[in-house]
This record gives structure tokens, C-alpha cells and sequence, in this order.
């Protein structure tokens, strides 16, 4: 097709040439040049990293980064063994040394995934919550939203922040009635790995319950109304409407959000450097972040690791949707 | 709620009033359950940011004495008021907030990496989003999940190589063997070190609210355009995208706030907390707690001056946000 216009040809040659051979393109050669930006930057920003960061686990790096040398899994084998503990921040490990309570807590993969089940259980119930209030009728209710909404926006430093000094123990005023509850520790709230991990899981159910709130809102308002109007002549109750009609509608919405928001729970890092340190609070991007600039290899592994688990996890989710999810 | 019935209803007391015309009527029963779940959501959400002002108006002598719970004398009763109030009252603190550090640096350090991000994600999606929305070609699908597979990784397993790539030390190496493709400039402490990574971060939300709403253009739009004589890439910068203006916008303010509150990339990147070096808010806000004395008051002000462009942003832009998270993130 030719689109040779007076305006075209006034400009220079090669641009004529190039708009020309574009215009002669396949549908199919079209799509690829026009992904090609996106090829490239994916390409050098994350695939290329996600490759090399493989290729550095599998080798042992002298501390000065000068030589290498190839030792296959083995760091993968130290890491789940227990020999890469020791370069890991504070008394911190990567599986848990047995199973009490300190152990658990000190471990990165058990803290990682009690912070994401714990947190994404409590945003999937508040969240909830607010999707139910946002779809009713009222006045006001764009302020609300707006209110609802502001936390997911907030950005982590800040967020931090807040936490921070609400449970510092200087100015903190929030650790005292907690304390008497038995939830926190009374003193060095913020160095005792419980009460930390407590209050960071706090804090992400503060920030992100509004965006479960907006993905389960979103399966709540394409319910079909006429199925309430007949529930109502039926005489159901609203707890019967809820449990007969909304809930069993927007529970694959629900199944959907919580997996996804359980995929980037794994990759929590920003609130616990801010409240707290790596060092009390492991997680897996905590531990790759402390490591990166000695251990290079133990640090690759971890991160390959981390890479994994949501890799599993989310294969297992496009399994589930298929095309769906596109 | 009080739904029980009970005889004590013949009290006549208000409780026992309101019981029993809850009992006759339960939609009040839902409309003050509705109330009370709105009140408490509302109190959660925005306490933090009321906490965030007591302690920014406090001057910064009294930060530390006595609690910032009052006691109060309730009816002969010596109680503890549950809410903190201010001790004192400094708002002085808005401003020594930018004299003590150049705050207003590091929030404009902010916005320059953010609205960079933004017009490069806008464009890049736009040539993705009109592919994966408008043609039909093999490899369609395979391509589309594997762009939603890479955004689900953790952004911890690509930081390692792209640090050493970005500290420009070594020349960048072919994976898995030693053959050297070039070395890369030094860009740690520049916008590039940011950009870069927060373009691929965030571009897959951006691709996919894009493909729904440039497939949504009718083919007839685009055609006319073409027989009028514009090129195929000016068909969509001219009338695809203008037409999909609200996706459009809806992708620039996602992605503006995504950079804007980012924390892995620019605590890592920016190797000091300096202004000058591109340290974004992330930088700056900490940078009160490393100085001699650790200043509250400041911490909480500059919070609160850092966390204002983006609650401006929800307030005005909620629709844009809500539409694209329910659009998008689904399917990201």
C-alpha cells in the first residue's frame, strides 16, 4: 500500500525509504519490529540478568571479585545445608536450624513465607471488607474510595516511616498498650524479630488491603443485579444473598488477586529496611540485597532461588487462568 | 451487633429501643454494621498520617518528654486519652525540613526519574499494546506470557548482574562463557541506573492496559486514517492513541506512582544518600535518621511533604487508578 503524500515526500530520503519499507511489511514483521523496543529493554533488563545471575551461582568469587572458580550446586547445596549461614546478616539462616519458634523466625525462606500467607490472608479479608462498602450506594462515597485508596499509594520509604515511629522506642507511642496485650515486645520493639515481623506485616496490610479491596471490587460490580431482585422476592436475607450469591461469583476473583498479591508479597524488602533491618527481620530479598557486594555466588543463589519459588507459583497460576489471563 | 432478643427490651432504655426495632426492621441492622465497618476503615487508613502531623508539630525539645498519650481526668476517673495528641505546637518543622537536608532536591530527583519512566514505558507500551491489541499474528499469545512471566519475578533476581553491569567496572560478558560484548558506561548514581530497571518493572502493566484499550478502537477508525494517507506508526500515534486517551493516562498515572514509590532499585542504585548523585525520597527521608541526632519531628514532616504530589494524584486521578488496577493488574 502506498502512502506517498506531497508532505511524505518532502522529507529526506532514508526516512522516505524507511516509512516506505515499513509500510510493505507482513502483518507478522510488522508486530515483531514494533516489539522489538520491548524486546530489547526485557532483554537487557531482565532476561539478561535472570540468566547471568544463574550463571554467577554455580561459580565460588574470591572476595575481591578478581577470580572465579566453577562449583556447580554447590552453593545450592551449602545454602540448603546450612554452610552459607554464616554469611548471612545478624543470627539470620536460610532454612530454619529446627523447628522452635526463634528458629523458624530466623530462617529467610520461613520468614518470607509467613509474611506472605499472613498478610495476604489478613488483605484478602479486610480488602474484602471495603470492596463490600465501596459497592454500595452512597453519599460521599468518592471521598471514601479516595481514603480507601490513599494508603496503596503511599510510597514504602514512607510507609516505613510511619511504622517506624509509631513503634520507635524514643518517641513510639503504640508499643506500651501493645505490650500489655502480650502482641509486642516491651522494649527494643523494633531489634526483637517477632514484634518486627509483626508490626512489618502491620504495615503491608495497612498499605495494601485497598488494592485486594479494588481487584475484588471489581468481581462484585460485574454481578448481575437481577440476580439480588430475585433473590429478594425469594426472600433471601442480605447474609443469605452474600452467601449464595456474591460470594461463590467473586471467588474466583478472589482466588485470582490472592495468588497474585501472594507473588509479590515473596518479594518484600523496602518496609523491613526502613522499620527494622535484615539482620532481625530476614527475608529471601533482604538476604540477596546483604550479600550481593561480598558473596557473590551465595548471593546469586539465593536470588535464583527466590526466582524459583515464584516461578513455580506463578507457571501455577497461568496454568490455572490459561489464556485467561491474557 | 445487639440483636439478641432479650426480655429486658421492657427497660425501655435507648439500646434496648434501637433493639427493638432492629429486630423488626434488620435492614438498620446492616445500614449501622455498614456505618461502623466504614468508620473503622476510615480510622485505620488515615490514622497513620494523623500520627504523622502530631509528631511533625511537636517541637522537636518536647519530642522526647512525657507520652504522647495525655492523661485525662474522666469524671473523677484518671484515664489514658487513646489518641496521641501534639506536645506543643511547631510548624516551624515544614520548614527547617528543607534546611536541614535539601529535601526539595531529592522530591525533584523524584519527579525527573518518575515522568522519564513515564513517557518511556507510554511510548514502548503504546508500539506493544497496539501489537498485542490490533494484530493477529503467531506467537501472539506465547509472547504475552512470557512478558506476564517476567514481571512476576522478583526484582532481587536481576539487581545483582545489573549492579555490576551499571558499576561499569568489567566489560559485560556473553552468559555462561567468557566472551566480552562491550562495557558498559558507569551509571550508578545517574537516572540511568534507575530508569532503566524501572521501565521493565513496570512496563508489563502498561502493555496489558494498553492492549485492552487500543483493541478497543474501532478497525474503521484506523483504516480511514489510512486511506487519508497516514503511515501505519502514524495511524497510531495520531488516532489510536488520542482515541484511547483515558488508557493512556490511566497507564501514566500507574506507572508514575509505581516509580514514585519505589524502594529496591533506588536504595540500591543511588549508592549515597545525596542529592546531587540522584538519591530520590527514598534517600532523603532516611538521611534525617543518619545524621547526628535522629530528628522525629523532621522525619514526619518530610513524610508528610513527600507523601502530598501522590495523595493529590489519588484524589484527583481515583477513577484513572481504580480502572486501571481492576483492568490491568488482574491480567499482569
Amino acid at each position: 500500500m502506498s502512502t506517498e503524500t506531497g508532505r511524505e515526500s518532502r522529507r529526506s530520503g532514508v526516512l522516505v525509504d524507511a516509512m516506505r519499507w515499513m509500510e510493505n511489511l507482513s502483518d507478522t514483521q510488522y508486530a515483531y519490529l514494533l516489539l522489538g523496543p520491548v524486546f530489547v529493554l526485557l532483554g537487557v533488563v531482565a532476561l539478561y540478568p535472570l540468566l547471568r545471575t544463574f550463571e554467577l551461582s554455580l561459580y565460588a568469587t574470591s572476595l575481591d571479585l578478581t577470580s572465579r572458580s566453577f562449583v556447580g550446586i554447590d552453593n545450592y547445596v551449602q545454602l540448603f545445608t546450612g554452610g552459607k549461614n554464616r554469611f548471612l546478616p545478624g543470627g539470620t539462616t536460610f532454612l530454619p536450624q529446627n523447628v522452635s519458634t526463634s528458629a523458624l523466625l530466623n530462617s529467610a525462606l520461613v520468614v518470607t513465607i509467613i509474611f506472605a500467607v499472613v498478610s495476604v490472608a489478613f488483605e484478602t479479608i479486610l480488602g474484602l471488607g471495603q470492596a463490600l462498602i465501596l459497592d454500595q450506594d452512597f453519599y460521599g462515597r468518592r471521598w471514601v474510595r479516595a481514603a480507601i485508596i490513599i494508603p496503596w499509594a503511599v510510597p514504602i520509604v514512607i510507609q516505613g516511616m510511619m511504622f517506624f515511629l509509631m513503634f520507635n522506642s524514643n518517641v513510639g507511642f503504640a508499643t506500651p498498650p501493645l505490650a500489655d496485650l502480650g502482641l509486642l515486645a516491651p522494649t527494643n520493639t523494633l531489634n526483637d524479630t517477632a514484634s518486627a515481623t509483626f508490626i512489618i506485616i502491620v504495615a503491608d496490610i495497612w498499605k495494601t488491603s485497598a488494592f485486594m479491596a479494588l481487584l475484588i471490587l471489581a468481581g462484585l460490580q460485574s454481578i448481575d443485579r437481577g440476580l439480588y431482585d430475585v433473590a429478594k422476592v425469594a426472600g433471601a436475607s442480605k447474609w443469605q444473598q452474600f452467601k449464595l450469591i456474591t460470594f461463590p461469583l467473586i471467588l474466583p476473583t478472589i482466588g485470582v488477586a490472592v495468588l497474585f498479591r501472594s507473588v509479590q508479597a515473596m518479594r518484600v524488602y523496602g518496609i523491613i529496611d526502613t522499620v527494622s533491618s535484615c539482620a532481625v527481620v530476614p527475608s529471601l530479598s533482604c538476604m540477596v540485597v546483604s550479600t550481593f557486594n561480598t558473596r557473590e555466588g551465595t548471593a546469586a543463589a539465593i536470588a535464583f532461588v527466590t526466582a524459583a519459588i515464584i516461578g513455580v507459583a506463578v507457571m501455577g497460576l497461568i496454568a490455572w487462568q490459561g489464556e485467561d489471563a491474557i | 451487633m445487639a440483636t439478641a432478643t432479650d426480655n429486658e427490651s421492657e427497660s425501655r432504655g435507648p439500646l434496648a429501643r434501637w433493639t427493638q426495632s432492629a429486630i423488626q426492621n434488620p435492614e438498620r441492622v446492616y445500614r449501622a454494621l455498614f456505618y461502623v465497618a466504614m468508620a473503622f476503615f476510615l480510622v485505620t487508613t488515615l490514622f497513620p498520617f494523623y500520627w504523622l502531623l502530631v509528631l511533625a508539630v511537636t517541637p522537636s525539645g518536647r519530642l522526647l518528654a512525657g507520652s504522647f498519650l495525655p492523661s485525662i481526668n474522666l469524671f473523677g476517673v484518671s484515664t489514658t486519652f487513646p489518641l496521641p495528641v501534639p506536645k506543643g505546637f511547631n510548624p516551624q518543622a515544614f520548614i527547617t525540613v528543607f534546611e536541614q537536608v535539601p529535601f526539595h532536591l531529592y522530591m525533584l530527583n523524584s519527579f525527573a526519574l518518575a515522568v522519564t519512566t513515564t513517557v518511556i514505558v507510554i511510548v514502548v507500551a503504546s508500539l506493544a499494546g497496539y501489537v498485542f491489541g490490533r494484530l493477529r499474528f503467531p506467537g501472539r499469545v506465547f509472547l504475552m506470557l512470557g512478558i506476564l512471566a517476567i514481571s512476576y519475578f522478583p526484582p532481587a533476581a536481576f539487581v545483582i548482574p545489573l549492579f555490576q553491569a551499571f558499576a561499569g567496572n568489567a566489560p559485560i560478558t556473553l552468559p555462561f562463557t567468557d566472551v566480552p560484548l562491550f562495557t558498559p558506561p558507569r551509571l550508578l548514581n545517574t537516572p540511568g541506573s534507575m530508569v532503566l530497571p524501572f521501565s521493565a518493572l513496570f512496563m508489563p502493566l502498561s502493555i496489558f492496559i494498553l492492549t485492552t484499550f487500543y483493541g478497543q478502537i474501532p478497525d474503521g477508525l484506523e483504516d480511514a486514517a489510512r486511506v487519508e494517507g497516514t503511515t501505519r506508526l502514524g495511524a497510531l500515534f495520531r488516532v489510536i492513541m488520542p482515541l484511547s486517551a483515558p488508557g493512556v493516562a490511566t497507564a501514566a498515572v500507574l506507572t508514575f506512582i509505581s516509580v514514585y514509590n519505589e524502594y529496591f532499585f533506588s536504595s540500591i542504585m543511588a549508592t549515597s544518600p545525596e542529592a546531587a548523585r540522584w538519591s530520590p525520597i527514598v534517600g532523603g527521608i532516611l538521611s534525617y535518621q543518619t545524621q547526628y541526632t535522629t530528628q522525629y519531628n523532621l522525619m514526619a514532616a518530610a513524610s508528610i511533604v513527600g507523601v502530598l504530589p501522590v495523595v493529590i494524584l489519588v484524589i484527583v486521578a481515583q477513577e484513572r487508578i481504580v480502572s486501571g488496577l481492576t483492568s490491568g493488574a488482574l491480567k499482569e
